[in-house]
């Protein structure tokens, strides 16, 4: 298999007819009409089909209110995916973020207006939430790339130092609530048609889609998630753009923290749960390749709608709580079997 | 040691007594060169001469311990790769090193510096410029690549074209001319590849200087205008290239004649039983119909190009790949559910062509990778003794000359030609060996330990096994083989046995294309 790599050129008159052994040759000839639209065009349809489904179970699935009710749940989600899909292009994973939305969270809580008392800091309370994911998020990328320890571990200790500092922050008094109403109706409330959160997320996606394909940056990522190694030797700051990725990850897990808190009208320590567990499904079923170089924040965006379709449209069938997180668990690893499916192929042709 | 060219230009390249060590070991010695606007200079050595220290200080990777660098008759500094492009030095890399996921423009301009001409300015990029720069570069290069391609649908040939105009990107080397380090470029191409990048060879004449590393003494001699040898460290011969002959640039690298001694050829007892006999295989697409009796002691060479099917063919009879139709026999018996593990166990060897992807476990050491399949007396059960896995190993290492003499070394550590010997004594082990399946075994090998190699193919023959050997050149397969086997698209247009038949190069390449 990996020799015809070298033969595609002369050996394609003879490729065209493959039985159903894939050679590198026919896929390659597969992705280059589907290169790029494949899989977002895939995933377009299956939430087509979705939503025929779920509108023909219940009348009230396929209305404004439950689309606006769907892109308030899908934000979060989409704004972490934005920071996960950049860590996942570059070969890494970021797992601290339920961690630092739970510490950024807390820090909000207490230094806003809120039902414990306490001061409302105004500006500062949103500031110092962010400024902390953001050092969660350095000392993950310095960590990761210093002392050369995987992301996957380095995040894992950061989500429970995150989760740690949430716990210390929080003590043992009584649960905080907001109590300004501006701030816990802000993300639900109406703009336009769509909810405020959804036009924030939507923004972010942009401008990141905009940086991947128009930046020096963003190119780079794609490039160091390709391959470390040729990056290196072609004078790419590799070590920065990492940190600097990271940054952002975090970065963002403590806006998402501020917004869940706002969403709640409170929080306790545990506000980032389930949170994780549904962004980076998300991220794989939009396509965006585990091992990096591959993918993008729009397709990470369709990824998050589907499966927010997905669980909204579970309850509004009636499926019984009992039986939804399986059900919605077994969909998953079906529709991550999908994604991966075109790529079959590809898995037996080495880098 | 360099001969002096009076010449009123700089050279492009001027080194003086560059020195660098890595610890105790001297990778480089002093070495002096010059290199002239247009010349092609062969630049050859064995693993471990250190042509890829050299490089490495070219291309500002290393940094050397002590000497002059001149380019274009000014004195520089590489700090880093950029540095070095900045210069004007670009690489074609043994290994290609380009971005798959990324089109062809972005690999050509992506270790640039920012700039209007590359189509990135503070950090952003102009993909229509871009594009219109890439297309400018491969233009001189006479490529009608589409800069718009991602790499990673190209063919190999055709990435080496995006390899050589990164190397010659129009913004380097603005004032002088731009230097072309082609690093082996020819180790993965088959024949007809190989004649494109030698007519990029010459284009490249016009411009600029090339620096051509290749273990294939005949292309050295074919395209090069002066050729330096190195060995140990030294540059030990600066010569004109119609000075030269082959043997001699042998004996410069290695030190002592070639010893290779003509395999004598095995003639066919036709009353045995051929001990891989392939009948009527076919695999839709790719070969059909295809026979073949292999006999102990025998080498069976197959030539083609590579829509040939010969691989495919090749990895069947491993087991590697399924077939449609037909069957294997060994021994006279046929063979079921022919599978790898199945095959192993039968004494069916395979040495493959991606040697670092199919053919060994890089982060294992050496001697656990000769024992990986065929432990013998290593191991008891399922229980390997280190104590004589060890001692096993280091027979090996002796018999084939590894060098780093080091068993417990892992195997990425060792250069590509002594890893392929390890590769080799893996199925060497095995006492019943019946069947080695050879696809390129001599690929970017070192003469000298392409002679160990076919040593030792010579020798599991003498134990019996029969040899099916893809070879790099047909120069090897006419040489090596006992009766040749010539496919084209899937199947076979001719059969010779050497005993008989004395075929020429040209006979196979008309049965070839």
């Amino acid at each position: 298999m990996m020799t015809t790599t070298s033969s595609s050129g002369t050996a394609a008159s003879v490729t065209i007819d493959t039985g159903e052994i894939l050679t590198p040759n026919s896929s390659a000839k597969r992705r280059n009409i589907f290169a790029g639209i494949g899989e977002p065009v895939a995933l377009i349809g299956a939430l087509v089909v979705l939503i025929a489904i779920f509108s023909a179970l219940n009348p009230r699935f396929a209305t404004l209110t439950n689309l606006q009710n769907v892109l308030n749940q899908a934000s979060l989600p989409i704004i972490i995916g934005v920071g996960a899909t950049l860590v996942i292009l570059i070969g890494s994973i970021d797992l601290s973020v339920e961690g630092v939305m739970a510490a950024s969270g807390v820090a909000f809580v207490l230094m806003s207006a809120n039902s414990r008392g306490g001061q409302d800091m105004g500006i500062a309370a949103f500031i110092v939430p962010v400024v902390l994911g953001t050092v969660l998020g350095a000392l993950n990328g310095l960590i990761y790339t210093l002392l050369k320890v995987p992301s996957f571990i380095v995040t894992l200790g950061m989500w429970f130092i995150g989760f740690g500092i949430a716990t210390i922050l929080y003590g043992t008094d009584a649960y905080p609530e907001l109590t300004d109403d501006n701030l816990t109706n802000w993300a639900a409330k109406i703009n336009l048609g769509l909810p405020n959160v959804f036009w924030l997320a939507a923004a972010l996606v942009v401008v990141s889609a905009l940086v991947i394909r128009f930046t020096r940056f963003g190119r780079a990522a794609l490039a160091i998630g390709n391959n470390e190694d040729i990056a290196r030797a072609n004078g790419m700051p590799v070590r920065k753009h990492k940190v600097t990725i990271f940054i952002i990850a975090g970065a963002l897990s403590g806006v998402a923290g501020i917004l869940a808190t706002m969403q709640m009208g409170g929080t306790s320590n545990h506000i980032g749960e389930g949170y994780l567990f549904l962004t980076l499904p998300a991220v794989v079923i939009g396509g965006t390749s585990l091992a990096g170089g591959k993918g993008g924040v729009l397709r990470t965006f369709l990824g998050v709608i589907l499966l927010t379709v997905l669980n909204n449209g579970l309850v509004l069938a009636g499926v019984s709580p009992n039986y939804q997180s399986a059900l919605s668990g077994a969909i998953l690893v079906v529709a991550i079997v999908a994604a991966a499916w075109s790529q079959r192929g590809r898995l037996r042709i080495a880098k | 040691m360099t001969k002096e060219t009076a010449q009123a230009t700089a050279p492009t390249l001027r080194l003086t007594d560059i020195r660098k060590s890595f610890g105790p070991v001297h990778a480089l010695k002093s070495i002096s060169l010059e290199i002239n606007r247009g010349e092609v200079i062969g630049l050859i050595g064995e693993n471990g001469a250190g042509k890829s220290t050299l490089l490495k200080i070219l291309t500002g990777i290393y940094q050397p311990d002590a000497g002059k660098i001149e380019v274009n008759g000014k004195s520089v500094k590489f700090r880093g790769p950029r540095d070095s492009s900045a210069a004007g030095i670009g690489v074609v890399h043994q290994e290609q090193s380009l971005f798959t996921n990324l089109s062809v423009a972005e690999n050509i301009a992506i270790s640039s510096g920012t700039g209007h001409r590359t189509g990135t300015r503070f950090g952003f990029y102009n993909w229509g410029q871009l594009n219109r720069s890439a297309a400018e570069t491969l233009n001189i290069i006479g490529s009608k690549l589409n800069p718009k391609t991602r790499v990673g649908d190209l063919s190999f040939v055709d990435r080496q074209m995006v390899e050589i105009a990164r190397a010659i990107r129009v913004d380097a080397g603005k004032d002088g001319s731009p230097l072309v380090i082609l690093d082996e470029p020819t180790s993965l191409l088959e024949r007809g590849e190989t004649e494109v990048l030698e007519r990029e060879i010459r284009k490249l004449k016009a411009f600029g200087s090339v620096i051509f590393v290749s273990h294939r003494l005949d292309e050295i001699i074919r395209n090069c205008d002066r050729i330096l040898v190195m060995r140990n460290g030294e540059l030990v011969a600066d010569r004109v290239t119609s000075t030269v002959t082959e043997d001699e640039l042998f004996k410069l690298m290695v030190g002592h004649a070639s010893h290779a001694s003509k395999k004598s050829r095995t003639s066919i007892d036709s009353s045995a039983t051929p001990v891989l006999e392939v009948s009527r295989l076919s695999l839709k697409g790719k070969y059909s119909d295809i026979s073949i009796a292999a006999h102990a002691g025998r080498i069976t060479a197959i030539v083609g190009t590579s829509g040939s099917g010969r691989e495919e063919l090749s990895r069947a009879i491993f087991g590697a790949e399924k077939f449609d139709s037909g069957s294997i026999a060994l021994n006279g018996s046929k063979v079921r559910g022919w599978r790898i593990p199945k095959a192993v166990s039968k004494g069916v060897g395979y040495v493959p062509s991606e040697r670092k992807v199919e053919g060994m476990v890089g982060g294992y050491s050496a001697a656990e990778n000769i024992v990986l399949t065929h432990p013998g007396k290593a191991a008891v059960g399922p229980i390997v003794l280190p104590w004589k896995r060890n001692k096993i190993a280091q027979e090996w290492f002796t018999t084939l000359d590894v060098r780093p003499n080091d068993i417990a070394l892992e195997l990425d550590r060792f250069s590509g030609g002594n890893q392929q010997k390890v590769v080799m004594a893996k199925w060497l082990n095995d006492p019943n060996l019946r069947v080695l399946v050879l696809d390129h075994p001599l690929r970017g090998l070192d003469p000298g330990a392409a002679e160990t190699v076919n040593e030792q193919i010579k020798k599991a023959c003498d134990k019996g096994a029969a040899v099916i050997l893809l070879a790099d050149t047909l120069e090897e397969a006419l040489e090596m083989g006992d009766e040749i086997l010539v496919m084209r698209d899937g199947a076979v247009t001719g059969h010779y046995d050497m005993n008989v038949d004395n075929p020429s190069t040209l006979d196979l390449l008309e049965r070839m294309v």
